[in-house]
């Protein structure tokens, strides 16, 4: 199965219409792949249809980079009782 | 006699909202005034006191004099209780006299008039108490008590109402002031313009099918026409809208465009072009310019409204528009669909096509799906700017009140946003 990071890169290249393959931990949703307003909010409905999970919106709009993301979404599986 | 209006959280309370989530049913709108002030009128009363859902009853006694939700005033006086959802129009009832309790078919207190002399004998440390105690203990009235059932009720009487309304208040002529050239067709007598209203150039009030009422301070901006009967609130502009007739504006509005048959509560702007017919709006409302809402369906058939977001219910009626909640904003072009619920603290960015009829409180419609957006922190700070610039407070028992209608409004708008995940990806696949 793949790996949280490689779900929400996949997520991210599907909702910003970009190359999974240029997408790494460190670059910043809106500054390097130059998310607006609007897809941030279709991202996080996108990780919570991708994990089944339920985020709290003003956290989750709060993690800026993809690596931050994975993490914050593998704190949110572990404490939903979602197994990735 | 002290009059008692209650309105509890019971399970018909829903068929008010959205306008009725964060202020009791009696200060909705039908005609001039509202359901409260016809009913004060109506029996004559001045101790009145009110019952509220108790998520609301801090705010509302920062709004009014009366004592909320107090159950020391169900002591000491012949009570005269009243639902909020009497008509008062043919409430005929003695305010004094024997104990006798009125419940509809549903068990829902219609009203309860309880002699001093029987209090001793009924639970008064609460409302709840108080009414089911003289559920048990008072005769019954046997009559049929006439309620108003769902928000387009008001909306469907709101145009005789109005005619109603004004011949009670008895006020006709200008205590304001109107420039020429101006017209009013129909008789003068059916006119009514209140002190400092102003009534600009090139205006035209046709009073020849029933009374126009522009309240004090009113002001109405040129190319403006208004058909009665028709009521515009304190402070309210027209900005060279085609007002037709059987409308009723509350206070400091905005509006313009094309507007029939339509309730504004108050505070609400509908600056631009766009039609609004035989739609409920609730306060601090914003309709982006040309936000439009259907009221009359293609095959003229009844017009039916999910309040629920599931089950539709038939309005018996051919014309119903939109149900639009307090402090909702729609974009540019946002198109409504006949007979939608649009909740209240919603932001709504329109597709160019009818957007569903079932849109939930604290929904943020984009990209033609509920989302989860900004947030809820997000709409109470748009909500406090709004309000404060019409001078008024965003309070902390305001803020309160809308945390709990974001709860007790969840499970359809939880439903919402995950059909609209679920439609992003199928979208996106």
């Amino acid at each position: 199965m793949a790996s949280v990071q490689d779900r929400v890169i996949e997520v991210t290249a599907r909702v910003l219409q970009l190359d999974a393959g240029d997408i790494k931990p460190e670059n910043n949703f809106s500054a390097d792949l130059g998310a607006e307003s609007v897809q941030s909010i279709e991202l996080v409905a996108m990780f919570e249809e991708e994990f089944g999970i339920e985020m709290e919106e003003d956290a989750a709009l709060a993690v800026t980079t993809v690596g931050s993301a994975a993490e914050f979404i593998e704190g949110i599986c572990k404490e939903q009782g979602v197994e990735v | 006699m002290r009059l008692v209006l209650f309105d509890r959280q019971t399970e018909s309370r829903i068929n008010f909202d959205p306008v009725a989530l964060c202020r009791p049913i009696w200060e909705l709108r039908c005609g001039m005034t509202s359901l409260g002030e016809k009913l004060i009128a109506k029996i004559g009363a001045s101790d009145v006191v009110g019952f509220v859902p108790d998520y609301m009853a801090d705010v509302y006694r920062e709004q009014s004099s009366w004592s909320i939700n107090n159950s020391a005033s169900l002591a000491g006086e012949d009570l005269l209780l009243v639902n909020a959802r009497v008509k008062a129009e043919s409430f005929d009832i003695e305010p004094t006299g024997p104990s006798q309790v009125a419940f509809d078919e549903n068990g829902d207190c219609l009203f309860a008039r309880i002699a001093r002399e029987d209090l001793g004998k009924l639970i008064t440390d609460s409302i709840d108490g108080l009414i089911d105690s003289a559920h048990e203990a008072c005769p019954r009235y046997e009559e049929k008590v006439a309620t108003w059932n769902y928000t387009w009720d008001l909306i469907l009487n709101n145009p005789e109402q109005l005619t109603k309304d004004f011949t009670a208040a008895g006020q006709a002529g200008n205590d304001g002031h109107v420039e020429e050239p101006s017209a009013i067709r129909g008789s003068r007598s059916d006119v009514y313009i209140g002190k400092d209203a102003s009534v600009h150039p090139m205006v035209v009030i046709d009073a020849e099918h029933g009374p126009v009422f522009i309240d004090e301070g009113a002001e109405i901006h040129p190319f403006t026409r208004i058909e009665g009967p028709c009521y515009i609130g304190k402070k309210s502009i027209l900005l060279g809208a085609k007002c037709r007739e059987g409308n009723s504006i509350g206070p400091v509005c905005r509006v313009g465009g094309e507007v029939e048959e339509s309730i504004i509560q108050g505070y609400s702007n509908k600056y631009h072009d766009g039609f609004l017919g035989h739609a409920y709006v609730g306060e601090w409302v914003n309709l982006g310019a040309l936000t439009t809402n259907s009221d009359l369906k293609n095959d003229y058939s009844d017009v039916s409204v999910m309040l629920d977001g599931k089950n539709p219910i038939d309005t018996g009626s051919r014309k119903v528009g939109s149900l639009i909640g307090d402090h909702t904003k729609t974009s540019i072009g946002t198109l409504f669909n006949t007979g939608s619920y649009v909740g209240a603290m919603a932001l709504i960015a329109g597709t160019g096509k009818p957007l569903p009829k079932f849109i939930p409180s604290f929904a943020w419609f984009l990209e033609g799906v509920v989302t989860k957006g900004f947030g809820k922190r997000k709409l109470f700070e748009t909500a406090k700017t709004a309000m404060g610039r019409r001078d008024h407070e965003w309070t902390s028992a305001q803020e309160a009140m809308w945390e709990e209608i974001f709860k007790i409004t969840a499970e359809p708008r939880m439903d919402a946003i995950k059909k609209g995940r679920r439609a992003l990806r199928a979208q996106r696949s």
